[in-house]
């Protein structure tokens, strides 16, 4: 096989290491009965070479924090507020956030330098084209090359996500491969064109366990070979624990927690960190105790409540605090970022700086 | 019921409540303009188990492994194309479920109930909540009017829900909601046995973590019996007492919980076993993984001999050839394996899942 992964280290090295950096985004939905605030404060890094895991259970805003960074909200969602500073291969930082979602800068970005895997293949897929025509269409929009190196090039890619006769499957439609197999080529379609950043939307939740553990291999092999960074989505905790060097706890649109992954499950402060950890199942406990469970359910988007978002169901909920400030992030690590208001500097209780809303 | 059609069960007060017998279930590939059928898919492939009364007994397998086939031929949704499905109706009498035709399978109808995976396309949209539970007891009559009502709201108080919300439709529930109603409809003519197919997989986990314990407290209060389907398998850990490991149709390993998961026999039960994700970032590249090359066998089609022996790490000549049968190693530990008293095995606690300082 060529060697086809060469283009990243002749990039403009960041002095910090620092990609990719969302600042305080907020992205709302502005429907007939009211706005939603899917995302409403979030902040990640996504440092060069590494695998940042978002997680959250559903509705928490973390595909639509993805879906920002690559300006493909659908509408009637906007970025309201917030950067997203993007360090470009050729150099330079931009903010993303400030772009034209159909402009042709954001479009050259997209596929490009930032690319996006999803979790249902079978719907990402072109049922109507076959698998090496849709991996030649993202080398041909990208890069300067002809068709018949753009098939050559797609075969290779194949060929790299571990597709055993990868040239012969070039003529294959999605519905003929398993969904494993699937997984791999919208891989292939995405590494196409060598971005610096992989974004993947729970990639493995709809595979077996034993498919899931081959595409996590697959992704952590193909970011040693490339150096590429992953932006990595999902609920479960086990693949955070394999595959995350970074991880940021969302709850209703905000990053409640961040640190490094070790922190997180060994060193958790946040509440909702702690609570998530202790409801999966966990395996030595032959007693078959219950389980944790965290009361009640996420609330409905409409009606956040205020303060602490997560106050109506925290177990260390201070009354006439927790429902009255907004907490904010404060960091008690170097890395490790927090907003809880059990934990010191907390703002002490003032009526004057009570939030409206 | 006939009663000639008993077999002879164990009549044993602490017998199984279900045994399944051989069970086989093909259903026709059909071609062509005439619908001709070219071959069948072998879903289930003789298949043989037992449930005792007040256990949970765990199906595991990838997709497609005839898991939920299993499930659907002992809730009688399929009739099985051959084998017994053996169920206890008291003390005395046992009956074959599989050779019942849909009349008189009536009164077991009530007995044995299901649990869905999707809580969104399970319930009816069109109905309120009193009619989806509801339903099943009027007609069975069991009751009705006020009285319905009445159960009705008993039933979502038992699962967790607010009985006010009888005359609510299943949009204004979130997804564990649902799923709680699907539990009290499942409930609702007091059951012996449920049949839950991928129950928790499709919710959050902290909703996951309040249905496993919901499912838990029913079974002690009702003495319910549950085969619970399922492919996580640190929820099946989690919740049963044996476990059976299908593949391609096929039973190829069924032991106690804590045996299946400390000593597997099959290599098929150590490679899912070390595919499970560590929940402990510290457990990362400690333990080996067993990556399984190629994919799972075609049912339409599947390979000669053991049918995971194309991506067996073990296969030998022996295994191309010829099948190997069900045999008992250890008490009540099953596996289909030749080789399977040779081979050492890994299981959970090695392969290094297991931690319990996190936090």
């Amino acid at each position: 096989m060529q060697p086809i992964h060469t283009r990243l280290d002749n990039s403009a090295p960041a002095a910090d290491g620092v990609l990719l950096d969302v600042r305080n985004l907020q992205t709302h939905f502005f429907t007939d009965e009211g706005v939603v605030k899917a995302v409403d404060g979030v902040n990640l890094t996504l440092k060069r070479g590494q695998t940042l895991c978002v997680v959250g259970e559903s509705g928490c805003g973390k595909s639509v924090t993805a879906r920002s960074i690559l300006r493909i909200v659908p509408a009637p969602g906007e970025i309201v507020s917030g950067q997203i500073n993007f360090r470009k291969r050729q150099g330079g930082s931009i903010d993303l956030a400030t772009m034209n979602p159909k402009g042709r800068e954001i479009r050259r970005i997209r596929g490009g330098e930032i690319s996006m895997i999803f979790q249902e293949p079978m719907s990402s897929l072109s049922p109507v084209h076959t698998i090496g025509s849709q991996i030649m269409e993202a080398i041909m929009l990208h890069l300067p090359v002809t068709k018949r190196e753009a098939r050559k090039r797609a075969a290779a890619m194949l060929d790299l996500v571990g597709i055993p006769r990868a040239s012969e499957r070039l003529d294959a439609y999605s519905f003929e491969l398993s969904g494993g197999m699937r997984q791999r080529a919208m891989i292939a379609i995405a590494l196409a064109c060598e971005p610096q950043v992989l974004i993947a939307d729970e990639p493995t939740t709809a595979l077996d366990v034993t498919t899931q553990a081959n595409i996590l291999d697959l992704i952590r092999d193909l970011q040693q070979v490339t150096g590429m960074s992953v932006l990595f989505i999902t609920h479960d905790l086990g693949v955070v624990a394999e595959i995350a060097d970074e991880v940021v706890v969302m709850y209703l649109g905000r990053d409640v927690e961040s640190g490094a992954v070790d922190a997180i499950f060994h060193d958790p402060k946040h509440p909702y960190t702690r609570a998530l950890l202790q409801s999966i199942p966990r395996y030595g406990n032959h007693d078959r105790r219950r389980l944790y469970s965290i009361k009640g359910i996420v609330p409905h988007p409409f009606d956040r409540p205020r303060g602490c978002p997560f106050h109506p169901r925290c177990d260390d909920f201070i009354a006439h605090k927790c429902d009255r400030i907004d907490p904010p992030r404060q960091f008690i690590g170097r890395e490790h970022s927090v907003r809880c208001l059990l934990y010191a500097g907390a703002p002490e209780l003032n009526s004057d700086k009570e939030l409206p809303s | 019921m006939k009663p000639d059609s008993a077999v002879n069960a164990p009549v044993d007060s602490r017998g199984p409540l279900l045994e399944v017998r051989n069970l086989h279930m093909r259903f026709p590939i059909r071609r062509g303009m005439m619908r001709r059928t070219v071959g069948y898919v072998h879903a289930v492939n003789d298949v043989s188990f037992y449930i005792l009364p007040g256990e949970t007994l765990s199906l595991v397998g990838e997709s497609g492994c005839g898991k939920t086939t299993t499930g659907r031929c002992i809730a009688r949704v399929y009739s099985p194309s051959s084998g017994q499905i053996i169920y206890r109706v008291d003390e005395q009498e046992t009956i074959d479920l599989a050779e019942l035709d849909n009349r008189e399978l009536r009164p077991f109808r009530r007995q044995i109930r299901m649990i869905f995976q999707d809580p969104f396309s399970s319930l009816n949209p069109r109905l309120p909540i009193l009619q989806i539970i509801g339903e099943s007891l009027k007609v069975n009559r069991v009751a009705s009017g006020s009285e319905l009502e009445d159960r009705v709201a008993m039933l979502l108080q038992r699962v967790g829900l607010r009985p006010e919300y009888i005359r609510r439709y299943p949009h204004a529930f979130s997804g564990g909601e649902r799923q709680r109603i699907g539990i009290a409809r499942a409930l609702a003519l007091n059951p012996r046995l449920i049949v839950a197919d991928e129950a928790v997989s499709a919710l959050d986990v902290s909703v996951q973590a309040q249905i496993l314990n919901l499912l838990q407290d029913l079974q002690e209060e009702f003495n319910l019996t549950y085969l619970f389907i399922a492919h996580d398998l640190s929820v099946v850990e989690h919740i049963s007492h044996r476990v059976a490991v299908m593949y391609v149709g096929k039973i190829v390993e069924l032991a106690s919980t804590e045996e299946l998961f400390n000593n597997p026999l099959h290599p098929y039960t150590e490679a899912l076993l070390s595919a499970v994700p560590k929940p402990d970032p510290r457990l990362r590249n400690k333990g080996v993984r067993i990556r399984l090359e190629g994919e799972v066998a075609d049912p339409g089609n599947p390979p000669g001999g053991c049918y995971f022996h194309p991506r067996c790490r073990f296969a030998q000549d022996r295994c191309r050839l010829e099948e190997p049968p069900v045999r008992e190693l250890g008490q009540n530990h099953w596996v289909a394996c030749h080789f399977a008293e040779e081979l050492e095995l890994r299981g959970f606690e090695s392969i290094g899942a297991a931690s319990n300082d996190i936090g």
